[in-house]
């Protein structure tokens, strides 16, 4: 076993003491139990692997999955190509930003349920619900990403006579990229966010009709297990987007 | 020497009724918390009417509405309000805690509603797309059953929350066939009446509005209950007797005073459909109304097993004492 190796087990050890310890909570408080709607952690997980043995699970999935890549494909399309705009016009940037600004801060929860008002309760307004949650933060993050770039650099072209398209090209996108990547990772998480309020606030579909389905007939354990798997699956999604963020712009490339 | 004493007496006494009289029955008072399922509406006057009535008896009936049935049911679980109001019968075979039914408010009120352009009866309905409140809810429980007795199958259920969603749907289109409540059904009558018909509902009966608490609530708050009980037992009878009573009531009690008048219009007419209807029982629904939930709800798959007792769901001791008091 070479040194190297050993802070990298060491690491997997925390992790999976840490892990272990807060399951361990997790079963102590619903032994006790805090409430009695309040399932272990045996049995959520007990509950979990029911429903993905009787296909429940990975048929909600397929369903929540659908409003949520139409949504994220077109923030990752529209949404960075606007912001890509904002940031190298000003006219855009002065008429667009302060709507984005206020989508930042405005209380989702609340303002989806309209969106019915005027989409209905099909696809469309989930679709909508994801792009108004992810698409403020992809845009503002392809919008800095484009206006931080160095100024020093941008000279440098052009003093080597560099055309705009040039100075688009080879120096600010590539400058911006990774702020545009951690945009979509952020986009993405909200994007998450956004599909599951719209599933339990237009109507039940998905994993948001497993949660709503099971809290009404008390199967707590069940419900757990939606709302887990929800968040084990965000997260999963969350943290591989952030590796391959880190490999494809180390450390040294984003302070360039 | 006595005279002065007597005074004395007197006034003392007259003190202690005036100070020790309030403070006295301060300490009977009760508080019930109460939780509704949905935003307080002009459905809910009867209950309204109650909670007054039952504040003069020493009652005070804290009424909060929940956005779902699901919350208010939790929130009888938890502990965190004393009563509820909906019929979740499959939470309450499922929890550990006893919670028991102890006053069915009003039975289903629903009309499975199509557009007249694709389909005529149940039978037209066999392969075809339904719209119903939500998953494992009351309007699903009555569509399945009668796809039962017709022997139809439904292509799909979709679920769409919210009658008034649904009548919104039905009138633009997007959805062909429902099931709808008793407002909404007479709203989109009115707003296009030769496009729709109402199917036939055969027997369905069942609670759609029932009382529930914790089996220990109810055993410690007898007296409390009952007086509830009573006072709804009272205004069901006066309803059923004068549907306009509800409507004249709400006036002198101040009730819903925001009340827009398009709404205000709806009441009368509402409780005397309700009447006409039979719904709101005379005597709080009791053992047969407990009956008749137990097999609605088993046939349609909410309650599970088979000889479901009766004393394993509802609680009858408060509306027994209240019938006994004011007659069957």
């Amino acid at each position: 076993m070479s040194n190297t190796q050993r802070p990298a087990e060491r690491r997997l050890l925390w992790l999976l003491l840490s892990f272990a310890f807060a399951f361990g909570v997790w079963e102590v408080a619903g032994r006790w139990p805090i409430s009695v709607a309040f399932p272990t952690f045996s049995q959520t997980l007990l509950a979990m692997v029911r429903m993905v043995a009787d296909g429940s699970l990975p048929r909600a999935y397929l369903s929540t999955a659908q409003p949520l890549i139409i949504g994220f494909i077109i923030c990752g399309v529209i949404g960075v190509g606007f912001g890509i705009w904002m940031g190298l016009s000003r006219a855009v940037e002065w008429f667009s930003l302060p709507i984005f600004v206020i989508l930042q801060a405005a209380p989702m929860a609340a303002v989806i349920p309209l969106v019915t008002y005027i989409y209905g309760i099909g696809l469309t307004s989930k679709v909508l619900a994801v792009v108004a949650l992810a698409a403020p933060v992809i845009v503002m993050n392809s919008y800095k990403g484009i206006r931080n770039t160095n100024p020093s650099l941008i000279q440098m072209c052009r003093a080597f006579l560099g055309t705009r398209t040039q100075v688009v090209v080879k120096i600010i996108l590539p400058h911006a990229a990774a702020m545009i990547f951690t945009g979509l990772r952020l986009g993405l998480a909200m994007g998450f966010i956004g599909v599951v309020i719209a599933e339990l606030l237009i109507t039940p579909t998905g994993i948001g009709d497993l949660i709503t389905y099971h809290s009404s007939v008390a199967d707590f354990a069940e419900m757990f297990a939606a709302v887990v798997s929800i968040i084990l699956i965000a997260a999963v999604t969350i943290h591989a987007l952030e590796r391959l963020e880190r490999r494809l712009f180390p450390p040294e490339v984003r302070g360039s | 020497m006595r005279i002065k004493t007597m005074v004395a007496v007197t006034v003392a006494l007259l003190a202690c009724m005036f100070i020790g009289l309030p403070a006295g029955e301060a300490q009977t008072r009760t508080k019930i918390r109460y939780a509704l399922g949905d935003v307080i509406t002009t459905d809910d006057l009867q209950l309204l009417i109650a909670v007054e009535r039952a504040k003069t008896r020493g009652v005070d009936v804290e009424v909060t509405a929940f956005k779902s049935e699901e919350l208010a049911t939790q929130a009888v679980i938890n502990g965190q309000v004393d009563v509820g109001q909906g019929t979740p019968y499959a939470a309450i075979q499922k929890v550990s805690i006893p919670i028991r039914f102890f006053y069915q408010l009003y039975a289903l009120q629903f009309f499975p509603i199509v557009n007249k352009e694709f389909y005529k009866s149940w039978k037209d309905l066999d392969g075809q797309e339904i719209a119903v409140h939500a998953r494992g809810s009351g309007t699903e429980a009555i569509m399945n059953l009668v796809a039962k007795e017709q022997g139809i199958k439904y292509k799909s259920i979709s679920y769409v929350p919210g009658s008034e969603v649904r009548a919104l749907g039905l009138l633009r289109g997007t959805i062909k066939a429902t099931i709808l409540d008793v407002t909404n059904k007479n709203h989109v009558m009115k707003e296009a009446p030769d496009k729709f018909l109402i199917l036939p509902l055969g027997q369905v009966k069942a609670s759609d509005e029932a009382l529930f608490a914790t089996k220990d609530f109810l055993e410690k708050n007898h007296a409390a209950v009952t007086i509830l009980v009573e006072e709804l037992l009272k205004v069901s009878r006066e309803i059923n007797a004068n549907p306009k009573f509800v409507a004249e009531e709400r006036k002198r009690l101040g009730l819903l005073k925001d009340l827009p008048a398009k709404l205000e219009e709806d009441i009368t007419p509402y409780f005397q459909e309700a009447v006409r209807n039979g719904i709101i029982p005379n005597d709080g629904g009791a053992e047969r109304a407990a009956k008749d939930d137990l097999e609605f709800f088993r046939l349609s798959g909410h309650l599970k097993g088979e000889n479901l007792k009766v004393e394993d769901f509802w609680h009858l001791p408060p509306l027994k004492a209240g019938l006994a008091k004011l007659g069957n």
